[in-house]
Parts: C-alpha cells; sequence; structure tokens
C-alpha cells in the first residue's frame, strides 16, 4: 500500500506526517506544476472549475509514480465540491489507473462513518499492528504540524507587509516550513517550529509603517492553495498589505467535528449572522460567509476585502453579486478576482496593485 | 522630458512630454505580436521626431507588457494602467465620474469621485467585448477597422448579434449575413452587442454617471462610441489624445517622481539587437519558466525564476 494526498496549501505537510509516523509508505505528488495543470485540464470536464483540475491532476501524477490509496478531503452538497471525490473516482477509473480511495469525511455522520468503515476494511487487513498502534501518534503528530504550518504561515502574513527587502518573508518562510515537514518527533517539531517563527520574526522589518488591512474571503481551495490563487496573498503583503483570512484546515475540520474552540466558532456564527441581511437561507459553500465576512470586516475597520472564487462556481458567483451590494451598503472597497486556468498573473497583479493603491488614496482622503 | 510608453496587447504607445505636461512628440504603432522590436522601432520613430538636444530625466512603463518594457529601456517607474489611465483622466477632467477604457485585450471601467478612484473593474477570464475582436470581424469582412465604425454608423437596421461570447456573435453574424442582411446591418448589431456587453460584465454593479471619458484604441470606433451614447442616453468625453492616456499617465507620474538620475537607456537601443529567450528550469518541482532578455547578445535580465536563482538585474521600482 501506498497512500497519496492533493498538494492543497499545506495539507501535504501533514498528512504525510500521519502517514510517516504511522510507518504507512506514501508518496507526495511532485509539486504542482503546469504538467499538473496540463493534465488535470486534459481528463477533466471543461466546464469544471479550477480546484477539481489542479487537484485531478496531482493525482494523476501520484498514481503515475506508483501510489495506490488516495486519501481526499471530502465535502457536503449543494456545491460541486461535495461531488468531487466521486466524479474524480470516475475518471481515474476511466483512465486506467488503479487505486482505492479514502474520504476523509467533511462533517462527522452515522453516514459518514460507515463509508469510513467500508473504505477502510479492505485497507486495515494491509496495515500491520505496527501501522494501526501508531496511526493515533501519527494523527497527533499530524495534527500538530498543520498548526505549527498555520502558525507559521500566519506570522509571515504579519511580517511581509512590513519587509524590507521585498519577497524576504516568503523566502524565510519557505525555510521555515520544510523544517517543519523534516521534523520526526513531536520534540524536534516543536524545535523547528520554535527556529522558523525566529526566522521570520528576524526579518528585517520596517514598524513605522502602517499596512492596509485586508481581508481575504472566497471558495475554500481557492484561497488556501497558492497554485489556485496565483499567490494572491503574498502578492497582496508584499504590495504592502496586512491580510486576514479565516480560511484555514484547522477551522474547517473544527468546524466539521463541531468542536471549535469558542471564538472560532462564534467568528463563523457570526458571519453567518451577519450574511441574513441579504441572504434568507445558506446557500452552500462559504457563499454566506463571504458575504458575513466582507461585513463583519468593514465593522472593524478593514481597508478592503478581496473575493475569490474559481471561474463558474456556483456559491461564489452569489456571493459575487450581493458582495456588489455589501461594497456600497457598508462603504467598504471589494475585489472579486475570478480564477481559471489562464495564464492571468499579470491580470492579477494589475488588479492587486491598482486595488491597494485606491485603498491607500481612500486611507489618506479619510 | 519624460518618457511615458504603453505596451498594450495590440499596440504600443509612447510619448514625450514636458515640465508643463505639453505633449512634444507621441507614436502610435501595432505590435503584431512582438512587442520587444515595437518598443525599439517606438523609440527609433519617437526620436526622430525630437531635436536632437533632447534628453530625458525620466522614463515610466504601464500597459501588460510594463515588467518587459521596463527590463528593455531600463524605466525608472512601473505603473498599473488602471492607475496610469486614472491619473490622465484626472489631470485633464477634474469633474469626470466615470472612465470608459477599452482597449485590444482589456476593457476597465474606473469609477472617480471628486479626482479620486473609488472602484475599478477589468474583465479577468474573457476577452470578449474587446478591440481584438472587432479587429478580427473587420479583417474577415475585408475592411480596415476604421472603415469598420464608419460603416457602422450608415445601419439603418441593426441585427440582434449575441454578445456573451465572441465564438457565439461570430456564429451569429455569420448566420445573419447567409440569410442576406447588409453589411452596415450587421457590425450595427455587433456594435451594439458588444456595448450590451462592456455595460453588463465590467460595469456591472458599478454607479456609472456622467461626465464619462470614453478611451483606448476602441474609442476611436465611431460605431461603439455612438451604440455606448445611445445605450447610455448621454454624451460621452472623447480626450483628445484618446488612445495615449496611459501612456500619458506614466509620463505624468514619473515627471511627479522626479528621479534624480534615470535608469534610460537612451534612444540608441532601437539600433541595438534584443531578443528574449525562454527555458524550463528543471532544478526543481515548480517548473519555471525562466525568461532572459538579451541586449547585444548579452543577458541583461531575467525573470520567471521562482526561487529568484537567475535573477540578474536589479529590477526597476515598482508601485
Amino acid at each position: 500500500m501506498k497512500v497519496t494526498f492533493p498538494h492543497l496549501g499545506t495539507m501535504h505537510i501533514f498528512c504525510k506526517a500521519i502517514a510517516e509516523t504511522s510507518g504507512i509508505p506514501y508518496i507526495v505528488p511532485p509539486e504542482t506544476s503546469r504538467r499538473t495543470l496540463t493534465l488535470g485540464v486534459q481528463h477533466s470536464n471543461e466546464c469544471i472549475c479550477l480546484p477539481f483540475k489542479m487537484i485531478l491532476g496531482n493525482f494523476i501524477e501520484a498514481l503515475q509514480m506508483g501510489a495506490d490509496t488516495i486519501v481526499m478531503v471530502g465535502s457536503g452538497p449543494p456545491c460541486r465540491l461535495g461531488l468531487y471525490d466521486l466524479v474524480q473516482k470516475v475518471i481515474l477509473e476511466d483512465m486506467g489507473l488503479h487505486y482505492r480511495w479514502l474520504t476523509i469525511p467533511p462533517r462527522l455522520t452515522w453516514q459518514a462513518i460507515w463509508k469510513n468503515y467500508e473504505e477502510t476494511r479492505e485497507l486495515k487487513k494491509e496495515l500491520s499492528w505496527k501501522n494501526i498502534l501508531l496511526f493515533p501518534y501519527g494523527l497527533r503528530m499530524g495534527w500538530k504540524k498543520m498548526m505549527a504550518c498555520e502558525a507559521l504561515e500566519k506570522l509571515a502574513m504579519k511580517v511581509r507587509p512590513r519587509e524590507v527587502q521585498k519577497g524576504e518573508t516568503q523566502k524565510q518562510l519557505k525555510k521555515a516550513l520544510s523544517g517543519v515537514d523534516e521534523a520526526r518527533t513531536l520534540r524536534t517539531l516543536n524545535d523547528a517550529l520554535q527556529r522558523g517563527t525566529t526566522l521570520l520574526q528576524e526579518t528585517e522589518q520596517d514598524f513605522s509603517r502602517a499596512p492596509l488591512k485586508i481581508a481575504i474571503v472566497g471558495e475554500l481551495y481557492t484561497v488556501m492553495d497558492p497554485h489556485i490563487n496565483r499567490g494572491v496573498e503574498q502578492k497582496l503583503g508584499e504590495l504592502g498589505a496586512e491580510v486576514t483570512r479565516t480560511s484555514w484546515f484547522s477551522t474547517h475540520i473544527l468546524r466539521s467535528l463541531r468542536k471549535n474552540k469558542a471564538d472560532q466558532h462564534s467568528e463563523r456564527i457570526r458571519f453567518f449572522e451577519a450574511s441574513k441581511a441579504y441572504l434568507g437561507y445558506d446557500v452552500g459553500a462559504e457563499c454566506n460567509l463571504s458575504i458575513g465576512e466582507a461585513i463583519v470586516r468593514s465593522q472593524e475597520g478593514y481597508d478592503g476585502v478581496v473575493h475569490l472564487m474559481p471561474f463558474a462556481c456556483m456559491p461564489e458567483t452569489t456571493a459575487s453579486g450581493i458582495l456588489t451590494r455589501v461594497g456600497k451598503d457598508w462603504d467598504i472597497p471589494i475585489l472579486t478576482l475570478i480564477l481559471d486556468e489562464q495564464e492571468i498573473e499579470g491580470r492579477i497583479q494589475t488588479l492587486l496593485e491598482a486595488f491597494v493603491e485606491m485603498l491607500q488614496w481612500k486611507r489618506k482622503a479619510a | 522630458m519624460y518618457l511615458g510608453i504603453d505596451v498594450g496587447s495590440i499596440t504600443t504607445k509612447m510619448v514625450v512630454i514636458n515640465e508643463g505636461d505639453e505633449i512634444l512628440a507621441e507614436v502610435y504603432l501595432r505590435n503584431n505580436g512582438r512587442p520587444l522590436e515595437a518598443i525599439q522601432h517606438g523609440l527609433e520613430s519617437i526620436s526622430s521626431r525630437l531635436d536632437g538636444k533632447t534628453s530625458i530625466d525620466g522614463a515610466a512603463t504601464t500597459g501588460s507588457a510594463r515588467h518587459l518594457a521596463a527590463y528593455l529601456v531600463g524605466a525608472d517607474l512601473v505603473k498599473n494602467e488602471i492607475t496610469a489611465h486614472s491619473i490622465a483622466v484626472i489631470d485633464l477632467f477634474p469633474d469626470a465620474k466615470t472612465i470608459f477604457e477599452i482597449g485590444g485585450q482589456d476593457s476597465k471601467v474606473i469609477v472617480l469621485r471628486t479626482g479620486v478612484v473609488v472602484d475599478f473593474a477589468m474583465n479577468t477570464v474573457c476577452a470578449a467585448g474587446t478591440g481584438s475582436f472587432l479587429d478580427q470581424q473587420a479583417a474577415r469582412l475585408g475592411i480596415s477597422i476604421e472603415e469598420f465604425g464608419r460603416l457602422a454608423l450608415k445601419a439603418k437596421q441593426p441585427v440582434r448579434v449575441a454578445g456573451r461570447c465572441t465564438v457565439f456573435a461570430e456564429t451569429d453574424m455569420i448566420h445573419k449575413q447567409q440569410i442576406g442582411h447588409s453589411v452596415e446591418d450587421i457590425i450595427g448589431g455587433l456594435c451594439d452587442s458588444l456595448v450590451k456587453n462592456y455595460l453588463n460584465n465590467v460595469c456591472r454593479g458599478k454607479e456609472i454617471l456622467s461626465p464619462i471619458v470614453f478611451q483606448g484604441g476602441v474609442a476611436a470606433n465611431q460605431g461603439i462610441r455612438k451604440a455606448l451614447e445611445k445605450e447610455l442616453e448621454t454624451d460621452l468625453i472623447i480626450p483628445e489624445h484618446f488612445g495615449l492616456m496611459g501612456a500619458m499617465g506614466a509620463a505624468k507620474l514619473v515627471r511627479r517622481a522626479k528621479p534624480v538620475r534615470t535608469q534610460f537607456k537612451g534612444f540608441e537601443l532601437s539600433r541595438k539587437s534584443c531578443s528574449t529567450r525562454g527555458f524550463e528550469c528543471g532544478e526543481c518541482g515548480n517548473q519555471c519558466e525562466v525568461i532572459e532578455l538579451l541586449i547585444d547578445r548579452e543577458v541583461v535580465a531575467c525573470w520567471g525564476d521562482l526561487c529568484e536563482k537567475y535573477r540578474k538585474s536589479s529590477g526597476p521600482i515598482t508601485g
């Protein structure tokens, strides 16, 4: 058995940790590249969204390298994302690739547990007692690594707008993350996190700056993965904005386990409540939260909101229409970026530069 | 004197202004898909229009190939085209409330209030309703783009053309042509549908208030102009140098920035051999497509590498 998992933000780091610690063989797909996207586009329906194509490309590359078991986060309807795993399974089978599938349930329901039981019944036979015994420790290691990655990324978002040498923070973040990736035990992980934090903190910064505050909202894969969003978070940071987002693996996992820490729990509920002025019901995926977060951020004095969505994404298309109203009603500039497979990095850079400049003018005028 | 260069997807525009923002020389030429050559030609022809004593105190680039242009000519300032266009308009028409800018691949709307940009939008994934499509259709009909605009005005009964997507629009136009509609009516219909597409997609949700300034290459097209005025029921302001506004904005910005010593490599650049070459780096999984810029067979700049391993030039100031 060789498990694999997609590249989604830092997901490969903590999935790898779970497998590695439990002694289960694994394959990390090659970093998302043009080849990945080409493979994904070639084998999927033209109308499907960009995250689907990217992830499919990751799987194809991993399976070609010899992986035989795919671990993937599932999602619920009504968004197409809820069908991701089902459609991808059919495509991969049509391609003649053989593998087994393990869904990490989005919501812990009896149905999900049953599905998980069915899926793992065969897999368990291949695991040794050692694997099974070590698995809880592996999960713990994975969880800790995920939290470490998120802590480092959040710190980088604060450092970036103040960096003196443009691009320095990103370099340090890369080093810090690979330190976390390399750690084998909880103790070395702790050290790696400490070292990474110091690396980032010691980046030369200009503390006299008062960066703009921008919140990134939108479809979660697009928000979380820099390959899909063409590094919007980094670009905004380097243009001098302190960026915030609430889409993290931990928030989504905790939400699905309904074990949110009080503040995270209430934050998302707060967003949902705020969206009620515009939406009478839950549209699905992140739609209501995108709208609600924009409103809440305006109340908190943020300078602007960047809304990310894949081309043809239903819930976020709904959100983008409503967000134009929200922007006017709450006097907060909102920039919607629609992402697709085209090379539109230059265009994104242009839009972000103009957006940041506009926010600076607005701040000066106030 | 200050040089502003706007390298768009279809055309390259250059202006040289003096301290009083007056235009001393201007160039407007097609790229023909080769921006490097276009910039070199542009430099050559603009320098021939200046008297020999003119010295450049600063150069700025804008447009979608602004970074390439900046590396090539040695720019002191690189500015995104949305800001460059706004700056040019705010100076000329302080009361303007809206800017429509339709170029080769881009269409933008910029909302101004009391001389400040408060909102904007630009087409992202789709280039329907921009100049290049008009170009294509003019070529298909075997007429020049200038004549295209004139013919549109002669339409008696403009036909209905689907404007959502250029592929659909073309199918529609061919159908109309085959059942016997006149060329004028088809062109008129195309102008109407492009305008509707622009207003419904790019301008959706934006507060469009008059006075409206219409600029970019497509502003030359009388058919589009008339269709816009009819749809919005208001007159548009077309600036005298409607195609050069981006370059003017860039020139004005670098004049204000007043570089101490310009990075500009001089007009002689037009006589040197300039080329780019690209390769895919295989060092890591990123598989970056790296581009090298060569002047006189020497690598002067390199970009596209995420790790900045090949990067040589310090690069111009951005922002």
